[in-house]
């Protein structure tokens, strides 16, 4: 029996939040009954005096934690390299921040923290003994296009091993486990006018491995729409696939680093009402986790490309999961 | 082409915002409030373009100021605000000096306001110190609601 816990991130449910159709209370409300067990927040999201946690909103979360149930089991930091104008932060910076992020996590209850690559293999390393005092685990996001076996992502392997820190490690996004063209931005395209027949040209010349340029160039001449400049941004960007032959070793790729795995981004763009996800195959990446023993969240995370918002999505998404799993 | 990231969950520029401000009595200038065009709030510091033009007249920069978390800020202090966060529920208001105000009626609001994303670099950049570009500009027909 498979001891993995489902969760929704309530980054699932952005747009509506942006929109003001669903205040925080309204997104707890929405993960329980999608049957999530716990949530996760994104700090720079949804954290009114970010990045710090005031009495004001944890008391919120208490409430809402005996209204409804759940409560924050995970907590998005963002390492932001970038905020200065003039040049990047650094390792002493961007551990500064991140110990105010564990503090958050903590005050709040998280036991895992995500957080990105633009936190530095040298910062990471430095983090452990704070994460193991305020016993929140820090997991590396690894988001497509990367995958496990990316070199810079074997330099924070290299770290976890080195320090022997059980507080250091990995959140997996099933992101880069994509084999095929990411659905709304393909519709999205449609609707722009350009061609299926150039979509699919784009799509074939990807899982062939031709260079972004070269593919663009070739559209050109064939004559595609202008559009296909921006299907192609994603083909080949945040929102790229491998070919469907290339899964076994992905899938190996995570299973390698499952001892290192505090949670799972259980990555969804889209949902048909037979609840299949056309991109990421997730029958095939869940029967391979049942058989681990992997115990963490696997938090829904639905990224909007559509811009139609995340509840039905989500929903049907944790359904899924129920069902793939037996659970 | 470049990569420009551009969310817009919602409108930037905020219906029924665009009034005339009064100091001392006089009409000093217009002011609007302002929505970020993202996912995730940022620190004013990966702001790197803000500027307005109305009826197709662009304001110095001199003249414009930004209104957040109960403070004021002139754009060329903008870039040094990276502990100032601008969360994405939150509208910001902009202040533009312009003795007289606008007229009563309608106005054609042109927003650009361009940041950095300071946790995605460019993909391919050569330089340390790029980021992808996030576009929250906007552009509408206002009316004035004083």
């Amino acid at each position: 029996m498979s001891k993995m816990k489902l969760g929704v991130s309530l980054f699932s449910y952005g747009t509506e939040y942006a929109r003001h159709q669903y205040d925080f209370e309204e997104c707890v409300k929405r993960a329980a009954q999608a049957g999530a067990s716990g949530y996760e927040i994104v700090g720079t999201q949804m954290l009114p005096s970010y990045p710090n946690v005031s009495d004001e909103f944890l008391s919120l979360v208490e409430e809402l934690r005996s209204k409804y149930g759940i409560g924050p089991e995970g907590y998005g930091a963002s390492n932001d390299k970038g905020i200065l104008h003039d040049r990047n932060l650094t390792d002493d910076e961007l551990l500064a921040g991140a110990i105010l992020d564990l503090k958050a996590a903590n005050r709040l209850g998280c036991k895992v923290m995500r957080a990105q690559y633009m936190l530095t293999p040298a910062a990471f390393e430095r983090l452990a003994p704070y994460a193991e005092l305020f016993d929140v685990k820090v997991g590396i996001e690894i988001h497509n296009p990367d995958t496990p076996s990316t070199p810079h992502i074997q330099e924070y392997l290299d770290v976890i091993k080195k320090t022997g820190s059980k507080h250091l490690g990995f959140v997996q996004d099933f992101g880069f486990l994509a084999i095929a063209p990411n659905k709304p931005k393909w519709d999205r395209a449609l609707e722009l006018g350009v061609k299926e027949e150039h979509l699919q040209m784009a799509a074939d010349m990807r899982y062939a491995g031709v260079s972004l340029e070269e593919a663009s160039a070739k559209l050109r001449e064939a004559g595609a729409h202008p559009a296909i400049n921006e299907s192609l941004q994603g083909m080949y960007g945040y929102v790229q696939f491998r070919s469907k032959e290339a899964l076994p070793k992905l899938l190996e790729e995570m299973k390698e680093i499952l001892p290192y795995t505090f949670e799972m981004h259980t990555k969804f763009h889209y949902l048909s009402e037979d609840c299949v996800e056309p991109s990421i195959p997730y029958k095939e990446i869940l029967e391979c986790l049942k058989d681990t023993d992997f115990d963490g969240y696997l938090m829904s995370e639905y990224e909007d490309e559509a811009y139609c918002g995340g509840e039905m999505f989500t929903r049907r998404h944790l359904e899924m999961e129920r069902r793939i799993l037996g659970l | 082409m470049g990569l420009v990231m551009k969310l817009k969950f919602t409108d930037i520029l905020r219906d029924g915002t665009l009034r005339n401000y009064y100091v001392d009595g006089q009409k000093l200038g217009f002011q609007f409030d302002v929505r970020l065009g993202y996912y995730r709030g940022h620190f004013l510091s990966v702001i790197d373009e803000l500027s307005v033009e109305v009826d197709g007249e662009k304001a110095d920069a001199d003249d414009i100021t930004f209104c957040l978390n109960g403070k004021e800020f002139g754009i060329v202090e903008l870039k040094h605000q990276f502990s100032e966060f601008w969360n994405i529920i939150t509208p910001a208001t902009i202040k533009v000096h312009k003795p007289g105000g606008l007229t009563a009626g309608e106005h054609d609001v042109r927003l650009t306001l361009m940041l950095h994303s300071p946790y995605m670099p460019l993909p391919g950049a050569k330089e340390e110190h790029s980021y992808t570009p996030i576009d929250s500009c906007d552009q509408k027909i206002m009316a004035l609601a004083d």
